[in-house]
């Protein structure tokens, strides 16, 4: 992290902390919803039957809205 | 790990109500066992894309891919996932209210490492972006359209721009162009869309 850039970037070569890595969520969010819609989970996939048994007729569990990241 | 610290983990992994927290301490938890018998895994597919993007992408399944050894027979994958408590294998468990799944070797054809993250129990390793990225390219364009994955791509790409990622854009270029991948035309028409509307600059433009 530095001063023109405050949020965490996740590096190459060197591990991210925890702590920068959750702190970094909401704004890699953010820049992703400016150039495709806010979720993109898929609606099938050949893993449906064992996901949608597991998840109450969902295929995963629902995504934390942005602001609560 | 003891087993008093595997259990402890558990419970909070089956607490954990965030699907994307939840898939990166399940991939912590059982890189960290894996670890133990000196095997290291890395995470591929749609969880890393999350991890890297936040993208709300991912479904209920973890999908990990061997780095070394590249091959592990079915008894030594049960045994590991059985510290966990896991039902099911030889290549699909479920444990801790979610999908895992141990595949082969990593398919990987980036010169860029693995990235890491230090996670609650163990360092997580993530398959580079740049694999991620040409793949999704590929998916999203071959054998026939596919919008999620090019979704996905254009959040990678957004968030790599953002320099929230980092990501070698040379090297994507050059795996763009491998016969695995062939699709250096489709890379840099998404980039520079996406750069484009993130006003900002496409590294592909000299």
């Amino acid at each position: 992290m530095n001063s023109e850039n405050p949020v965490p970037i996740i590096p190459k070569g060197r591990p991210i902390s925890w702590e920068d890595w959750l702190n970094g969520r909401r704004a890699r969010r953010e820049t992703g919803n400016r150039v495709a819609p806010e979720i993109i989970r898929r609606s099938s996939s050949s893993s449906d039957r064992r996901l949608r048994r597991l998840f109450n007729g969902e295929r995963g569990l629902l995504f934390k809205k942005t602001k609560e990241l | 790990m003891k087993s008093e610290q595997i259990q402890q983990a558990l419970a909070d992994i089956t607490a954990e109500t965030d699907p994307t927290l939840k898939h990166l301490k399940l991939a912590s938890l059982v890189s960290a066992v894996f670890r133990e018998r000196g095997i290291e895994l890395v995470v591929v597919g749609g969880s890393a894309i999350e991890f890297y993007t936040e993208g709300a992408y991912v479904s209920g399944d973890l999908d990990m891919c061997l780095i070394s050894p590249a091959r592990l027979d079915v008894r030594s994958r049960q045994e590991r996932m059985g510290c966990l408590g896991a039902t099911g294998g030889p290549r699909n468990w479920q444990v801790a209210g979610q999908y895992v799944d141990i595949l082969g070797e990593v398919e990987t054809l980036a010169q860029t490492p693995f990235d890491e993250l230090q996670a609650p129990y163990g360092p997580v390793r993530l398959v580079s972006p740049e694999d991620l990225l040409v793949e999704r390219i590929l998916i999203s364009v071959y054998p026939h359209p596919h919008e999620p994955a090019a979704l996905c791509a254009r959040k990678l790409i957004a968030v790599a721009l953002s320099g929230q990622v980092e990501l070698d854009w040379q090297e994507a270029r050059r795996l763009a162009t491998r016969p695995e991948y062939d699709i250096l035309p489709a890379l840099e028409k998404l980039v520079g869309e996406v750069a484009h509307e993130l006003g900002k600059p496409s590294p592909y433009h000299t």
